[in-house]
């Protein structure tokens, strides 16, 4: 009968101390710097424009294939605002396949791609699987509206 | 009135179906019960097989860690630590010495969170209402929080790479470490207090599932469950990799090879493990490389074959690496410790009473993305 | 009686009437506010919380709940017997209610006062057992046949030392009216003198509870449902309303027989608020303890349970009987009745730990690794 006193002991001291649950959706727990959430695009506030080149090299070390990548000319290193010759056209990555493993950050000369490590980048429910298809703007949006510094970039 | 009826006694068989009220992941066990007592166990497997191991043979060296994650996904710094030692070992590379202490830290607080989870299952396995899973799972997340910090993932953390790590820790990672081992002692001390001077918990555990030392080896097991059974045999001690041969720990070993043996053992290895990165933080590098300086930009491997194995908090965890040349693995084989554990389900459970399985289930602390891969 | 309290001139009938309307419904907040702080409780014992989103700190969960079963299909398998399937609830239902009838609240809030009241409870909460089997049986399935015979078993078994026990307290207290038990315990409560009958008296009434560590019929879904298996929508919610109400009575029951009541140790002249408080507030005791107990132990298997109650309790019991025969026959002093019942407790303490056969903790063999200096 000791260990079951002992044991009423323990869940009695339990009992007395403070919960340790973090009542979401009300609040949200800090996320880390380095969080990996999902990969967003970064956006060049000097030249205005994407960072990204559309160079394959994410898309070609994913491991799921979960990337397409278009390239097209850039207007604006005509115009010789911005040194980039090529500049990306179109770039879709299906959320649901992704499976967050950082090697596309790595792989980036660039630095144009990083991991989102806010909340935005897990908060992403949607009814439908289709809808997890992010296309470039969609990509780029969070990038644009506020700084967002993505925590390991290669 | 007499019933004039021939009656014929059969035993019954009772599905415990693939959804399972605790949680083993999706298996399939089919008992078959004269009365009370077990007289037939058939597993049924595969649910989760996902051809994990042909896959594995499309990825490079570096994509390839993330599927090892996947294939453990209780312990997965052993799967990507033993993933890498092949993969070493057939380059001929070596891994700077920060490295090495950092994988084996991790791979221990890995430990500590895989027996946490054991822990909380096998309560509810034992008919615990949930205390000892809520107990065991406040421990897990603050592990995870600092995996978390470090690799940026919660649960599939990629994060070690052929040749040592793929990016630097934390700068504030060693106080951390030492403050998750301090949340995990009390944990480990909650847990023992809870469940293992419990006469109610000794009545469920003792004498179930005993297995012989001559029957451990001769089914193939390994890790826990050939510990409790008298076997003292553990790859960090007998076959040391990676830097454990420079710590000064003890490996349980039970006597009865019950399931409260197991449970016991799996217990004292927590806090061997909290010793272990105790001391693996004191002789810590505090600086260093994490990755050698001539790492070839595309990991190509010399054709051959390597097997390399560590001690999961399962069982020796293998991976058979045949390589032709070629940044790809041309087989890739993993030998899973739960596999091999579960095939000696039917001799543990046949003669034990009904409630008995579960319980035993229980204790071989499977996980199924390891048996199916 | 209950016309006095009330100060208002009505039939008898009428009075009866407007009081078991009024337990009724007392019963069934009650139970609603049993379910939530269950929830509660256990949480904090797990270190969270428990609901919160209904209604500030969760205080609608209950009401959720039970819109939520009153809301579903009442769902019945083909081949069930309708009679039985239909009838088993209310076997269950039905007991736990009639209980409430001779409980005193207080000095003179009861219902029926029944001259051997104590006789009438436990013969009614003994009645429970009925339903089980016939749930058992009418849901034509295996699993539920099973968990029905259990259930019966168990509750069978564990009725024994729970009625030993109160033959022991009948025996010290010459009366088998609960109303004279309380008046007896003025001084100096029953748990004082009779500490092995009281600790037979909880662990008989947990296992009646069917909570853990003995809820094998509720708790088998290990491999199956258990006896409910194939009841849903109202009647689960009966069933489990019905659980609570059987916690209420085996608390007011302990409560009452063993600490006093309302009498002690105020005694009896403070009018009925400070005895209904009173009541209350040890009936609040013994569910806290249940609770506690409930997120605690792990679960016992059958034969374990079965040899615990036949092997354990039932002798524990005749030994508590006959030392009560010794000291009440050869009038010796009432310190008497303590020292014997208390060394009786300490031995059934002690003794569980055999009875389970657990063998103490057996210590590992440790195998050194030996470190090798770094260089």
């Amino acid at each position: 009968m000791l260990g079951i006193l002992r044991s009423l002991g323990m869940t009695a001291r339990a009992a007395l101390r403070k919960p340790v649950t973090i009542e979401y959706p009300t609040t949200h727990r800090e996320i880390p710097n380095r969080d990996r959430a999902f990969p967003i695009l970064i956006w060049d506030e000097e030249h205005d424009e994407p960072y990204c080149t559309g160079c394959h090299a994410c898309e070609r070390a994913c491991p799921v294939e979960c990337m397409t990548v278009v390239m097209k000319d850039n207007p604006k290193h005509a115009t010789g605002e911005s040194k980039r010759r090529k500049i990306i056209d179109e770039f879709w990555i299906d959320y649901g396949r992704c499976m967050r493993c950082n090697i596309c950050v790595e792989v980036c000369n660039f630095e144009a791609i990083g991991m989102n490590n806010t909340w935005a980048g897990h908060e992403l429910s949607r009814y439908d699987r289709s809808d997890l298809v992010m296309d470039l703007d969609m990509l780029l949006a969070q990038s644009r509206e506020k700084k967002v510094e993505p925590g390991l970039r290669a | 009135m007499v019933l004039e009826q021939d009656t014929e006694i059969v035993d019954i068989p009772i599905n415990m179906g693939p959804q399972h009220p605790s949680t083993h992941g999706v298996f399939r066990m089919v008992l078959v019960v004269s009365g009370e007592k077990v007289v037939d166990v058939t597993p049924h497997i595969g649910y989760m097989h996902r051809g994990g191991e042909k896959l594995m043979e499309a990825m490079d060296f570096r994509q390839g860690i993330g599927y090892a994650d996947r294939t453990e996904y209780l312990a997965q710094f052993s799967a990507e630590l033993c993933y890498c030692m092949a993969v070493e070992r057939l380059m001929g590379i070596e891994v700077p010495e920060r490295a090495q202490y950092i994988r084996v830290i991790l791979t221990e607080l890995n430990r500590l969170s895989s027996h946490f989870m054991f822990m909380g299952a096998f309560g509810i396995d034992a008919g615990l209402f949930g205390t000892s899973f809520t107990y065991a799972f406040r421990e897990r997340e603050y592990l995870q929080d600092l995996f978390e910090e470090v690799s940026g993932d919660r649960l599939m953390y990629a994060y070690f790479r052929v040749g040592g790590l793929a990016w630097e820790v934390t700068d504030n990672f060693v106080q951390r470490v030492h403050e998750v081992l301090k949340t995990s002692q009390q944990g480990i001390k909650d847990i023992d207090d809870l469940l293992t001077t419990n006469e109610i918990f000794m009545a469920r555990c003792q004498n179930i599932g005993n297995f012989t030392a001559d029957q451990a080896i001769a089914y193939g097991l390994s890790g826990p469950m050939l510990r409790a059974s008298g076997v003292p045999w553990d790859l960090r001690k007998d076959q040391p990799y990676a830097v454990y041969d420079r710590f000064n720990f003890q490996v349980p070993v039970g006597q009865y090879g019950d399931v409260y043996d197991r449970f016991l053992v799996r217990l004292e290895e927590m806090r061997q493990s909290v010793s272990i990165v105790e001391q693996a933080l004191e002789q810590l590098p505090p600086e260093g490389p994490i990755i050698p300086e001539k790492m070839p930009r595309r990991l190509r491997t010399p054709p051959g074959e390597v097997y390399a194995k560590v001690e999961s908090p399962r069982g020796e965890w293998g991976a058979y690496l045949v390589s032709k040349g070629g940044d790809k693995p041309y087989r890739l084989k993993m030998r899973s410790p739960s596999f091999c554990n579960l095939s000696a389900l039917r001799e543990m459970t046949v003669g034990q009473f009904l409630a008995d399985a579960v319980v035993i289930l229980g204790s071989l602390d499977i996980v199924l993305c390891d048996v199916d891969r | 009686m209950l016309l006095s309290a009330l100060m208002v001139d009505m039939p008898r009938w009428l009075a009866v009437i407007l009081a078991l309307i009024a337990i009724t419904l007392v019963m069934t907040f009650a139970v609603m506010f049993a379910t939530y702080y269950e929830r509660k409780a256990v949480a904090r014992i797990q270190q969270r919380m428990g609901p919160m989103r209904t209604g500030p700190y969760g205080i609608l969960q209950a009401f959720a709940d039970t819109v939520k079963l009153l809301a579903k299909e009442d769902l019945r398998p083909a081949s069930a017997d309708p009679i039985t399937f239909e009838l088993a609830v209310f076997g269950i239902f039905v007991p736990a209610f009639l209980a409430l009838v001779a409980v005193p609240f207080t000095q003179d809030w009861i219902v029926g006062a029944l001259p051997l009241s104590l006789i009438y409870l436990l013969a009614v909460s003994g009645l429970s057992f009925i339903g089980f089997l016939m749930a058992g049986w009418g849901s034509d399935s295996k699993y539920a046949l099973l968990g029905g015979m259990r259930a019966a078993a168990q509750l069978i078994s564990y009725e024994i030392p729970l009625i030993l026990a109160m033959v022991g307290v009948v025996m010290v207290t010459a009366s088998a009216n609960v109303s004279d038990i309380i008046i007896f315990q003025d001084k100096v409560p029953l748990i004082v003198w009779q500490p092995l009958g009281f600790l037979i008296f909880l662990t008989a009434s947990i296992a009646e509870l069917e909570r853990q560590p003995f809820d094998i019929p509720t708790g088998e879904s290990e491999v199956a449902g258990g006896v409910f298996i194939e009841y849903s929508g109202i009647r689960w919610s009966m069933f489990q309303l019905t659980s609570y109400v059987n916690m209420y009575v085996f608390s007011l029951l302990g409560a009452f027989v063993f600490l006093g009541g309302w009498e002690w140790p105020f005694g009896r002249d403070v009018g009925w608020g400070y005895q209904l408080l009173l009541t209350l507030a040890k009936m609040s005791l013994f569910i806290v303890f249940y609770l506690w107990a409930r997120a605690t132990f792990p679960r016992l298997r059958v034969d374990q349970l079965m040899g615990y109650a036949w092997k354990v309790l039932i002798p524990f019991a005749l030994v508590q009987i006959f030392l009560n025969g010794l000291v009440l026959v050869y009038d010796l002093p009432d310190v008497a009745l303590l020292v014997t019942s208390g060394l009786g407790a300490a031995a059934l303490v002690t003794v569980v730990y055999q009875s389970v056969r657990v063998q103490p903790r057996r210590p590992l063999e440790m195998v050194s690794v030996r470190a090798r200096s770094v260089a």
